[in-house]
């Protein structure tokens, strides 16, 4: 099966290889895997708390072409959306900007639940700074 | 000779009850057995129906025998009938310190395939371990056989699932981290 061009692309040019200081308060990873092809990718946002604003994101996939490729696209996206917007980002989207076949469509969703487990760390992290803050006063 | 259309059941073209815990030895004497006698010379006699049944009984055996013998197959084979997803779960099964520790290995092979000496030895000891969870998952899935075949559960069976999704990326790991020794 032949990758789309953007796929190739993606896949030769990965944007945004790299990753976080997790122990950051202000940085939010997600890790998930595929059983079904045991392949597993990390996906970190940076956000400036008082703006809600990612200002940085990164990504390491361990996995075919199109799971690289739809995490490479996804941290594109990310970079300058709010929080809340990131959460609307669909596998639906990546698998349309890539014209991904019907096969690797489970590659697109690692990227969206690597994206929305991201939020859930740094919302996590963010919940838990506050209530700790709130205890210290 | 064949008298009716053969059940598309693997368990039952054997001849046996739905069971994830099978005597193997007994499964390969049967399916011999049941060979020799679907085999179309047995069937020179034999009408068009029955030599088309007898040909379809042994593909299915066939195909049973592949999958039956093989304790995961099998697994996933029950765990399909009943209704479990097997491809579609997006790995929610698997615990994130598996993630964690399965991103780290592939970061190692990573480094070893490019040749730092000091991953390479890493690789080594990952690969031990993680050959050593691979048999103690087998171990525990054979216990959950014989529980689910005990009580049929449904219970067991989420377990086994999730069992086995923890298996398949060690699976993958061992045959990775093999491929970068080598
Ligand atoms: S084949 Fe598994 S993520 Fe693409």
């Amino acid at each position: 099966m032949a990758y789309s061009d953007k796929v190739v692309d993606h896949y030769n040019n990965p944007r945004n290889v790299g990753s976080l200081d997790k122990s950051r308060n202000d940085v939010g990873t997600g890790m998930v895997g595929a059983p079904e092809c045991g392949d597993v990718m990390k996906l970190q946002i940076q956000v400036n708390s008082s703006t809600g604003v990612i200002e940085d994101a990164k990504f390491k996939t361990f996995g075919c072409g199109s799971a690289i490729a739809s995490s490479s696209l996804a941290t594109e996206w990310l970079k300058g959306k709010t929080v809340d917007e990131a959460m609307e980002i669909k596998n639906t989207d990546i698998v349309n900007e890539l014209t991904l076949p019907p096969v690797k469509i489970h590659c697109s969703v690692l990227a969206e639940d690597a994206i929305k487990a991201a939020i859930n760390d740094y919302r996590t992290k963010q919940g838990a700074g506050v209530s700790a803050e709130t205890v210290s006063h | 000779m064949v008298s009716g259309p053969p059940p598309s059941d693997y368990f039952a073209i054997f001849g046996i009850e739905k069971k994830l815990a099978l005597d193997l030895e007994d499964l390969q004497r049967r399916f011999y057995s049941n060979s020799r006698e679907w085999h179309p010379d047995r069937h020179a006699r034999a009408s068009a129906q029955q030599l088309a049944w007898a040909e379809e009984a042994s593909a299915t055996l066939n195909d049973a025998w592949r999958v039956l013998r093989d304790p995961v197959a099998r697994a996933e084979y029950v765990l399909k009938g009943e209704g479990f997803d097997i491809g579609e779960q997006r790995g929610k099964d698997v615990p994130p310190e598996l993630l964690e520790e399965v991103f780290e290995l592939n970061m190692a092979l990573e480094e070893a395939r490019e040749g730092d000496a000091n991953a390479k030895s890493e690789v080594v000891r990952a690969l031990a371990k993680f050959e050593g969870l691979l048999s103690e998952i087998d171990s525990e899935r054979d216990t959950l056989f014989v529980e689910y075949d005990a009580a049929s559960a449904r219970d067991t069976l989420s377990r086994l699932r999730a069992l086995l999704n923890r298996r398949k990326y060690l699976q993958n790991l061992v045959r990775d981290a093999r491929a970068t020794l080598a």
